[in-house]
C-alpha cells in the first residue's frame, strides 16, 4: 500500500515551464485519473512519477519516501504504456518474467506470479506466442499483466486504452476497475477522456496547461465544478454556457435580454458583473416564455431526444429531452433552463461564482 | 520450390505475357548474374588445371591435356636422329613426374624389352636405366672401378686412364651403353619429351594421320609436324586450320590436396595455419567490433549528452579520411604497441569501423525509446536494457555489419602486410595467397586452387547470415 504525494512538482524544458507546480496527493489504494486536453501535461507529470523524466522543481514522494533521486529502475513501480511497449523479442510469458528476474525473484516464484497473473488476465494460452502474433486486446493485457507480475507500490497507466476500438474500450474499462479492486493497489490513470475518468476515478485530476485545474471526486466535479473549464470539460454532452449579466435582484441577463432567476443565495454576485451561465443539456426543457433557441439539428435517438441550437449569447446550445419530442429543425423553441442546477462563472476569471 | 519458382517468373501483369520492362529487367538481371558467376567459374575451373597446363598459357576452359606422344631425339655415331614414338603408357611419358613409389611399381626392364634399337636407348636414357645398366656392366665384365668416377673428372685427370683400351673388347651394344654412361662424343644424352598428338591430312597426299606438334594453342598459321607412324622424314609444316587435337579432361585435385596436406613443393609457408590464422583474426575482430560499435552506437542513439552531436560528427568525420592516409601511422602504432608480427597487430586496429557505428546507429533510431522505458520499469539495468533489449532488436543490423566485417577482415591485405609480414607463423590467408607467387618459384596452380578456398568462408557466412537481414524489422511488436 502507498501513499503516492506530488509536492509543487514543476518541469521545464529549458525556458519553456510545461509543469507549474502540482500538489496532488493519492491516499493509499486510491485509483486517480489525470485528466485533461492533448498538451496538457498529464503524461509529462505520469513519466515523472515513473521516474522517466527528471523533476525540475518540487517533490515526489511514496509513503514519505522522497523519490526525486531515485532511478526508474530502483522505484519500484510498474506501467503500462500507450503502445503497450510489449518487448517485440521476447514471447509473452519472457515479457512477464522479465521485470522479476531483474530484481532477481526465486524461479519458481517467477513461475508463481506468471502463471496467476496469466490466469487472471485470461492469457494463459498465449503464454509461448510473440506479441507481434497478439491482437490488439491481447497485447493490452499482457502490458497489464507485466505490470501485475511486478506487484509494485504504484500502477502507472499512461492512456492504455486509446489504441483499442470503442467495444473492447468499454470491455477493458470495466476489467481495469475489477482489477484495482482486486488488488487494492494505488493506481495513477492518464486519459484525455473524461468518460473513463468519470466511470473509473476515486479522484480525478482535471490539467489544463500545466495547472492543476481540480481535484476531487468524479461526482464533485461533475456537480460543482470549480470554474468554466473543468464545467465544460467534465459531463457529457458538454456543458451549455449563454453570456450575460447580473442583472437587479440577482437575475441573470442574457445577452438578448432573456431573464432567469438565480437562487442567490447560492452566489457570490455584484450587480452588472459579466457572467456566463452554464447548464447541462439535461437540465433545460421546453417551455413558453423561455429563452428562444433557434433550431438547427434534432437527433432523435428513441429514448432521448439532443436539440442543437443558438441562442442569443451562445452558438452552440443543447437540449436533452427524454423521450420522444416533435420538434422541427429551423423553428424557433423557448426553453426553461431549470435555474437550481444552473452554474455561474465569472466572466474574465472563468471561476465558479458558488459559495 | 515452387515458390521460389513464382517470384523468379514474376511479370509486371497483364495476364502473364512479358512487357519490354520486364524484358529489361529480366536481361539486367542475367547479365548481373553472368558479370558476377562468370568470373568466379573461370576461377574454379583454372583452379584444378595441372602446373602444366598453367604454365603453358592453356586458355581452355576445362582442365586436362591434349593427348600427347612422345619425340626422341638420339645421337649416336650416324648423327643425331630425332623421331616419334606412339602408343606409349602415360607412366612412361609422365615418368620424370612420378614419385619414386610409382616408379617402383612399374616393370621397366620387362618393358624396355620390348623395344630395340634407338626407340631402346632413347626410352633407356628417359627411364633412368643408362646407369643402371652401366654399373652392372662394369660389374660383371670386371672392368675397372675408375669407370665410374671416370664422368666427374676433369679433362687433365683424365689423361691418366686408357678409356679406349677399356671398351675395345667389349661388343657394340656394350660399348655404346658404356659411351652413353659416360657422355662420351658422339654419344650425348638421348632425350624424350611430350608433344601434342594430332591428326591432319597429309599437305601433299591428302591422307588423314597423325601427327605430333609442340603446342597447338599457338597462334601461328602452321604448325611444325612430325608423322607419327615415322613414314615421313623430317619436320611437315601443316596448316594450323587443318589440324585437329583432341584433349582429355583431368581435373588436378592435387592443387588443393597438396598445400593443404602441407606437402606443395617450393613452399615454406603452411597453408593450413593461415586459414587457422584468418578464422581466428576473423571471429575475433568480428565480435569485439560489433561489441564495440553497438555499444557506441547505443550511447548515441539512445542518449542524450553534452558533445553527442560533437561525437556522432567527429566519428563520421574519420570515413572521409582514406585508410592509406593513415597507414604509416597505424603501423608506427602496431609498431609501438608491440603489436606487431601477432594476429592481435590484425585485429585491434580495425576494431572500432566508423561505419558500423553510423549503420547501428541508424537502426537503434528506429528502436523506439518506449521498449527501453518499458525494460526501466521492469528494473532492468542500463547494461540489461542495451544487452536484453537493444541488441536483440538491433539483430538485423548486427547481422549485416557482422557480414560485412567478415569480409572486411577476410580479405584484408593491407593490415596485415602492415602488422604481420615479418611473422610467416602469424600469416593470413591473402598473405599465404602472396606468398605462392615467390621471387624464384611462382605456384600459380596453387594459388588459384587455395583462393577458391579462401572465397568459401566468405560464401557460407553469407548464405546463413542474409535471412537476419530481411527479417526482424516486421516484428516490432508495436502498435
Amino acid at each position: 500500500m502507498a501513499l503516492l504525494e506530488l509536492r509543487n512538482v514543476k518541469k521545464s524544458y529549458g525556458p519553456v515551464d510545461v509543469i507549474h507546480g502540482i500538489d496532488i496527493t493519492v491516499a493509499s489504494g486510491e485509483f486517480c485519473v489525470f485528466v485533461g486536453p492533448s498538451g496538457c501535461g498529464k503524461s509529462t507529470l505520469l513519466r515523472m512519477i515513473a521516474g522517466l523524466e527528471k523533476i525540475t522543481d518540487g517533490e515526489i514522494a511514496i509513503d514519505d519516501e522522497v523519490l526525486n533521486n531515485v532511478t526508474a529502475s530502483e522505484r519500484g513501480l510498474a506501467m503500462v504504456f500507450q503502445s503497450y511497449a510489449l518487448y517485440p523479442h521476447m514471447s509473452v510469458r519472457n515479457n512477464l518474467s522479465f521485470g522479476l528476474e531483474n530484481i532477481s525473484t526465486p524461479r519458481d516464484e517467477i513461475d508463481q506470479r506468471v502463471n496467476e497473473a496469466a490466469r487472471m488476465l485470461q492469457i494463459e494460452d498465449y503464454l509461448d506466442r510473440k506479441p507481434g502474433q497478439l491482437s490488439g486486446g491481447q497485447r493490452q493485457r499482457v502490458a497489464i499483466g507485466r505490470a501485475v507480475v511486478r506487484e509494485p507500490r504504484v500502477f502507472l497507466f499512461d492512456e492504455p486504452l486509446s489504441n483499442l476500438d470503442a467495444e473492447l474500450r468499454v470491455a477493458t474499462r470495466g476489467e481495469i476497475s475489477a482489477l484495482h479492486k482486486r488488488l487494492g493497489n494505488t493506481m495513477v490513470y492518464v486519459t484525455h477522456d473524461q468518460v473513463e475518468a468519470m466511470t473509473m476515478a476515486d479522484k480525478i485530476a482535471v490539467l489544463r496547461a500545466g495547472k492543476l485545474e481540480q481535484f476531487g471526486p468524479p461526482l464533485e466535479l461533475f456537480n460543482a465544478p470549480a470554474n468554466r473549464f473543468v464545467a465544460g470539460f467534465i459531463g457529457s454532452p458538454k456543458m451549455n454556457f449563454v453570456k450575460g449579466t447580473i442583472g437587479e435582484g440577482g437575475a441573470f441577463v442574457s445577452e438578448g435580454g432573456a431573464e432567469v432567476q438565480m437562487d442567490t443565495s447560492r452566489f457570490n454576485l455584484r450587480p452588472n458583473q459579466a457572467v456566463e451561465l452554464g447548464v447541462r443539456p439535461s437540465h433545460t426543457s421546453p417551455a413558453d416564455g423561455g429563452i428562444p433557441l433557434k433550431v438547427r439539428a434534432v437527433e432523435q435517438l428513441g429514448t432521448e431526444t439532443f436539440v442543437y441550437g443558438s441562442v442569443d449569447g451562445a452558438e452552440e446550445f443543447a437540449m436533452q429531452l427524454s423521450g420522444q419530442v416533435n420538434i422541427q429543425p429551423d423553428t424557433v423553441q423557448h426553453v426553461a433552463i431549470d435555474a437550481g442546477s444552473a452554474h455561474l462563472f465569472d466572466l474574465d476569471t472563468g471561476l465558479s461564482c458558488s459559495k | 520450390m515452387s515458390a521460389v519458382w513464382d517470384f523468379m517468373t514474376r511479370t509486371q501483369g497483364r495476364g502473364g505475357r512479358l512487357t519490354w520492362t520486364d524484358w529489361l529487367s529480366y536481361g539486367y538481371l542475367f547479365l548481373g548474374f553472368l558479370i558476377i558467376l562468370l568470373p568466379v567459374l573461370w576461377l574454379g575451373l583454372n583452379s584444378i588445371k595441372t602446373q602444366f597446363q598453367i604454365e603453358s598459357q592453356d586458355l581452355s576452359l576445362l582442365p586436362g591435356d591434349f593427348d600427347r606422344v612422345a619425340r626422341a631425339t638420339v645421337n649416336g655415331p650416324d648423327g643425331r636422329e630425332i623421331f616419334v614414338i606412339g602408343e606409349l603408357p602415360d607412366w612412361v611419358l609422365n615418368w620424370s613426374d612420378l614419385s619414386e613409389e610409382e616408379r617402383a611399381d612399374q616393370d621397366v626392364a620387362e618393358f624396355l624389352a620390348g623395344y630395340d634399337g634407338n626407340r631402346l636407348y632413347a626410352l633407356r636414357s628417359h627411364l633412368g636405366q643408362v646407369s643402371v645398366a652401366a654399373r652392372r656392366l662394369i660389374a660383371e665384365e670386371g672392368l675397372p672401378d675408375w669407370l665410374n668416377r671416370y664422368g666427374a673428372l676433369t679433362p687433365t685427370a683424365r689423361e691418366a686412364f686408357d678409356l679406349d683400351a677399356v671398351v675395345a673388347p667389349l661388343n657394340e651394344d656394350q660399348q655404346r651403353l658404356l659411351l652413353e654412361y659416360l657422355g662420351q662424343p658422339p654419344y650425348e644424352p638421348n632425350r624424350i619429351v611430350t608433344q601434342a598428338l594430332v591428326t591432319a591430312p597429309n599437305p601433299e597426299t591428302g591422307e588423314v594421320m597423325q601427327w605430333a606438334i609442340p603446342n597447338p594453342n599457338a597462334t601461328s598459321e602452321f604448325f611444325p609436324g612430325r608423322a607419327v607412324d615415322g613414314s615421313i622424314e623430317g619436320v611437315v609444316r601443316l596448316p594450323a586450320d587443318t589440324v585437329t587435337a583432341t584433349r582429355n579432361v583431368s581435373p588436378a585435385w592435387e592443387n588443393y590436396a597438396e598445400p593443404l596436406a602441407g606437402d606443395a613443393f617450393g613452399l615454406t609457408i603452411d597453408f593450413t595455419t593461415c586459414i587457422t590464422n584468418s578464422v581466428l583474426v576473423t571471429v575475433i575482430a568480428t565480435l569485439i567490433t560489433l561489441l564495440i560499435n553497438s555499444m557506441a552506437a547505443f550511447a548515441l542513439s539512445k542518449y542524450t549528452f553534452k558533445g553527442q552531436n560533437f561525437f556522432l560528427v567527429l566519428i563520421l568525420a574519420t570515413l572521409m579520411v582514406p585508410a592509406t592516409i593513415t597507414l604509416v601511422g597505424v603501423f608506427k602504432a602496431i609498431d609501438a604497441t608491440g603489436l606487431s608480427g601477432s594476429i592481435w597487430g590484425v585485429i585491434v586496429p580495425g576494431a572500432a569501423t566508423p561505419a558500423g557505428v553510423f549503420l547501428l546507429r541508424q537502426y537503434m533510431l528506429t528502436i523506439p525509446d518506449e521498449l527501453l522505458e518499458a525494460a526501466r520499469m521492469d528494473s532492468a539495468s542500463e547494461w540489461k536494457v542495451f544487452w536484453r533489449i537493444v541488441l536483440p532488436l538491433a539483430l538485423p543490423a548486427i547481422a549485416a555489419l557482422g557480414i560485412l566485417s567478415i569480409i572486411w577482415r577476410w580479405n584484408d591485405l593491407i593490415i596485415p602486410m602492415i602488422a604481420i609480414s615479418t611473422n610467416t607463423e602469424a600469416y593470413t590467408i591473402q598473405l599465404c595467397l602472396l606468398a605462392f607467387r615467390g621471387e624464384q618459384v611462382s605456384q600459380e596452380h596453387y594459388r588459384l586452387a587455395m583462393t577458391v578456398i579462401s572465397l568459401i568462408p566468405t560464401t557460407l557466412v553469407f548464405i546463413f547470415l542474409q535471412k537476419y537481414i530481411t527479417t526482424g524489422i516486421a516484428n516490432t511488436g508495436m502498435k
